[in-house]
């Protein structure tokens, strides 16, 4: 159009200056021609016919706008998308914030030795069950560990507790993620509930009687597998598994144990004792090498049996991992085990992803963490216990120690009374006997005595003339010798423990 | 254009239309999407979206602006207790995470997944796909369908989908029929299968997943409501027959034949010849050299009979699959190890059993398998 204007002469406007009134003048003559039918040069033909097109046109287009608008206001899904670009600002924003899709390689979260520095992701997995009495030491352990905070994610699983473990744990873990120190917060926080209906108490008697053994074994497994089915990610390289009544462990256990670069690693697990009792005992027996007589046992007994180890019913003879400590022994020796303990387990997360679990039935005749280890060597991993690295179970008297305590009470109340009693009896004793004593004392004084009197009798008769005057004096000297040979039990009492006074006594 | 002019000429009509216009613009950019869906899916949309990016890959999040401090992740509570599994899935909002390990892309397969008819937002994906040059082509092939779903329109989109990239122990040096079946490649190729099952199984189940649904690749034709259908029997694993379609040269014209001989019975022969093999054979099914007389699903099938018609199996086969995630979460995996000489699906359904699930399978309802 501007074209127009300028080969129609009008441009020689240019003092004008403002553009609007530049821009206005061509449609003014543009109009000018249209209204009038002037005949100018260019002319457009038929002008009728063209406005009447053109509205036509103008009305198809209003109509199917109109017609698309109401169609994608009543079927929103058939709407086309934006995309991310500056138009999505006023669509719906919560529509493309939303990520849908996520790709992952498994090949980057195999697991190294050195995991700290290849960003590599822990997931710490803890059941709980009445566990709101540790949790305090538990999350000291957690901010104490020196391992990166933002790559461990932390999932627990919470079933039939009847205290308030939720609600305690819920409040420190939201303590945990408002340190204001972002180094110390961690990652992903996944809290599962899901009550399995265990009738089983978890006090220390029940949970480590023989016969709830396997039942209780199996719903422990099941809890780990739901725990670890719900928790475990495509980013995770290792999965540690923690009980919460762990007393001492070393900060630096992660990297520790990662060190070693093996596919499953635990410490050896021991627990502080009182004196009474041997100040340490060897906790953890479940971790342990397999042995030809536990073989051949397995091998008759029916297919849902478990063997529970560290009791009198199953003697397997298996060398223990817990009974190979020595104190001053190197920390990083490594001895190969088959079945493990739950204390405190740190695995590549390939073992789980694998399939590798806790069996909740009877495998190979284990179940839980101890059929873990043996499924992890059937699948041809390794699995390595550290004799000489050492961490501590919570002491915890069980119903036999405290059962113990009291009777070791009540032993020493008994032998108290015992030895009262004893005393007494030897009291009684020495009464009897001395009474005894006395008696054939007296019968030998009277004895004595009758032979005197017949020897005085005699000596009587035959000094009846000589002397008749002498004769009752004897009787009153009997009586003050038997008084002196018998002291009074008063007299036994004092002198009790004395012996060396006690000969001498009499003759005080 | 000459705009005085056409406002002075244009009759009343106009500006209402272009009202009604603008007011729908408006509309369309502002109007938030939710409006329509019911309001039951609207609160379980914003229940099922996680905030952070260290979340379930079975349910989308929400990205954070990236120029704001990235935020301490949540403390967040799933209630395994309220997670049911029911014969009427849809209206209990049970959520369904569909798992394939991928090999080879049909376009078939994908048509069909989109054609299922069970609420899209309760679907969640995964795929595995091996590392090699099969493989690269099928992960570019699916993430273009994906991402064309995911931007499509909104009810065809599933609620998240997450493909995951492993390097095979064991590959074989073709994914070809012949090479596949070979009787001594099967053990080692069970127990790489097996483990691929196992690693997309325990990656992408989510703490709010109801069911697992595992689908091969290679099943081309299901009916729509392949979910809700299996679902309504409310058994802990249960499988419909797999057939295959072909040309029928005897009678020239389209038919069809048994394809997977997973899905068994077993029988008194096989457990005797279980019985006298070493710790580390496994029986294998659909061998002339290894007869083990067990009644076969593939064989049942009798297109007069009753279409529901429930068959109680003891050996299952992994290429259409519908499973309660409780099964799974209970340590019923697929083993890469002889279990009761039984390996991948089939022991998965012997494992299964030792935790007391058990296996069911539809004779009468067929899906169809790829014909190579």
């Amino acid at each position: 159009m501007h074209r127009h204007a300028y080969s129609n002469g009008h441009a020689a406007y240019p003092s004008l200056g403002g553009s609007g009134t530049f821009s206005i003048q061509p449609h003014n003559a543009w109009h000018h021609d249209a209204n009038f039918r002037c005949c100018c040069r260019f002319q457009p033909r038929s002008q009728p016919a063209l406005r009447r097109r053109r509205q036509l046109i103008q009305r198809l287009l209003l109509g199917g706008t109109l017609f698309c608008l109401f169609f994608f206001f009543f079927f929103p899904d058939m709407r086309p998308n934006l995309g991310s670009g500056p138009l999505s600002y006023f669509a719906s924003t919560e529509d493309s914030q939303l990520e849908t899709v996520r790709y992952y390689d498994l090949n980057n979260v195999q697991g190294t030795a050195r995991g700290w520095e290849r960003e590599e992701r822990i997931l710490l997995c803890a059941p709980l069950r009445d566990a709101s009495p540790h949790l305090d030491m538990f999350f000291n352990h957690l901010k104490n560990l020196t391992y990166p905070h933002n790559l461990i994610d932390l999932a627990f699983l919470v079933g039939d507790s009847k205290d308030d473990t939720i609600e305690k744990l819920t409040r420190k873990l939201g303590e945990l993620q408002a340190d204001p120190e972002p180094k110390q917060q961690f990652g992903e926080i996944s809290i599962m509930e899901k009550d399995f209906g265990q009738k089983v108490d978890q006090d220390v008697e029940s949970r480590h009687g023989f016969a709830a053994q396997a039942g209780r074994r199996k719903s422990m497994a099941q809890a780990r597998n739901w725990l670890l089915s719900a928790a475990l990610r495509p980013t995770h390289s290792w999965v540690y598994w923690r009980d919460v009544d762990v007393e001492t462990a070393p900060f630096t256990i992660l990297e520790d144990l990662m060190r070693h670069n093996k596919d499953v690693i635990v410490p050896n697990v021991w627990r502080p004792l009182p004196d009474w009792l041997g100040g340490e005992q060897p906790y953890d027996l479940n971790s342990w090498q397999e042995s030809e007589t536990a073989l051949a046992l397995a091998d008759t007994l029916d297919e849902d049996a478990v063997i529970v180890e560290g009791y009198a019913e199953y003697a397997t003879w298996r060398p223990h991992l817990a009974y190979l400590r020595d104190p001053y022994g190197d920390p990083d020796m490594e001895m190969e085990i088959d079945g493990v303990g739950g204390v405190s387990i740190l695995a590549k997360a390939k073992v789980f992803r694998s399939g590798v679990h806790f069996p909740a039935f009877s495998f190979e005749k284990h179940a839980e963490t101890e059929g873990f280890g043996k499924m992890a060597k059937r699948m041809k991993f390794s699995v390595v216990g550290l004799p000489h690295y050492t961490i501590w179970h919570l002491y915890e008297p069980s119903v036999d120690d405290i059962r113990h305590m009291e009777e070791m009470e009540k032993e020493r109340k008994s032998k108290e009374a015992e030895e009262k009693a004893k005393k007494e009896r030897m009291d009684k004793i020495k009464d009897q006997f001395d009474s005894k004593s006395s008696e054939w004392e007296k019968d030998k004084n009277e004895i004595h005595n009758l032979v005197q009197n017949a020897k005085k009798e005699a000596e009587q008769s035959k000094k009846e003339a000589d002397s008749p005057k002498k004769e009752p004096e004897a009787p009153k000297k009997d009586a003050e010798q038997s008084k002196q040979e018998n002291p009074t039990p008063a007299q036994i009492h004092d002198a009790r423990g004395e012996d060396e006074k006690k000969p001498a006594e009499p003759k005080q | 254009m000459p705009t005085p002019r056409s406002l002075r000429r244009q009759n009343p009509i106009t500006f209402v239309l272009a009202g009604i216009l603008c007011i729908g613009f408006f509309l369309f950019f502002f109007s938030s999407s939710g409006d329509d869906t019911p309001a039951g899916a609207g609160t379980r949309q914003t229940k099922d979206t996680a905030s952070n990016v260290l979340s379930p890959p079975s349910l989308p999040f929400r990205k954070s602006k990236s120029n704001a401090p990235a935020a301490a992740p949540p403390v967040v509570h799933y209630h395994l207790n309220n997670l049911t599994t029911s014969r009427t899935p849809i209206e209990n909002s049970e959520t369904v995470l569909i798992l394939t390990p991928l090999v080879r892309f049909y376009q078939e397969y994908w048509d069909n997944l989109l054609k299922l008819n069970y609420p899209h937002e309760l679907i969640s994906l995964g795929f595995i796909i091996p590392k090699t040059k099969e493989g690269n082509a099928a992960y570019s092939a699916l993430q273009a369908q994906v991402t064309k779903t995911q931007s499509g329109p909104k009810n065809k989109r599933f609620a998240s989908v997450t493909i995951l990239r492993q390097d095979t122990e064991s590959p074989l040096q073709s994914q070809s029929e012949a090479e596949r079946h070979k009787m001594e490649n099967q053990k080692v190729r069970r127990a790489a299968m097996a483990k691929a099952r196992n690693s997309l199984l325990f990656t992408t189940m989510g703490p709010t997943t109801s069911w697992v649904m595992w689908l091969d690749a290679d099943i081309i034709e299901f009916p729509p409501t392949l979910i809700q259908d299996l679902a309504a029997y409310d058994v802990p694993i249960i499988a419909p027959n797999c057939f295959q379609r072909f040309y029928n040269n005897d009678e020239k014209s389209m038919d069809i034949r048994p394809y997977d001989y997973n899905n068994w019975i077993d029988s008194l022969t096989a457990k005797e010849m279980a019985a006298k093999m070493g710790k580390d054979d496994i029986l294998l099914e659909g061998y002339a050299e290894m007869a083990t007389y067990r009644s076969l699903m593939t064989k049942m099938y009798d297109s007069t009979a009753d279409p529901g018609a429930k068959v109680e199996l003891d050996g299952v086969g992994g290429a259409t699959l519908l499973v309660k995630a409780e099964v799974h979460r209970d340590g019923a995996m697929f083993p890469a190890f002889p279990f009761y000489h039984l390996i991948e699906t089939e022991g998965f359904a012997k494992m299964a059993n030792r935790l007391s699930h058990k296996s069911y399978g539809l004779p009468n309802y067929l899906v169809y398998h790829y014909n190579e």
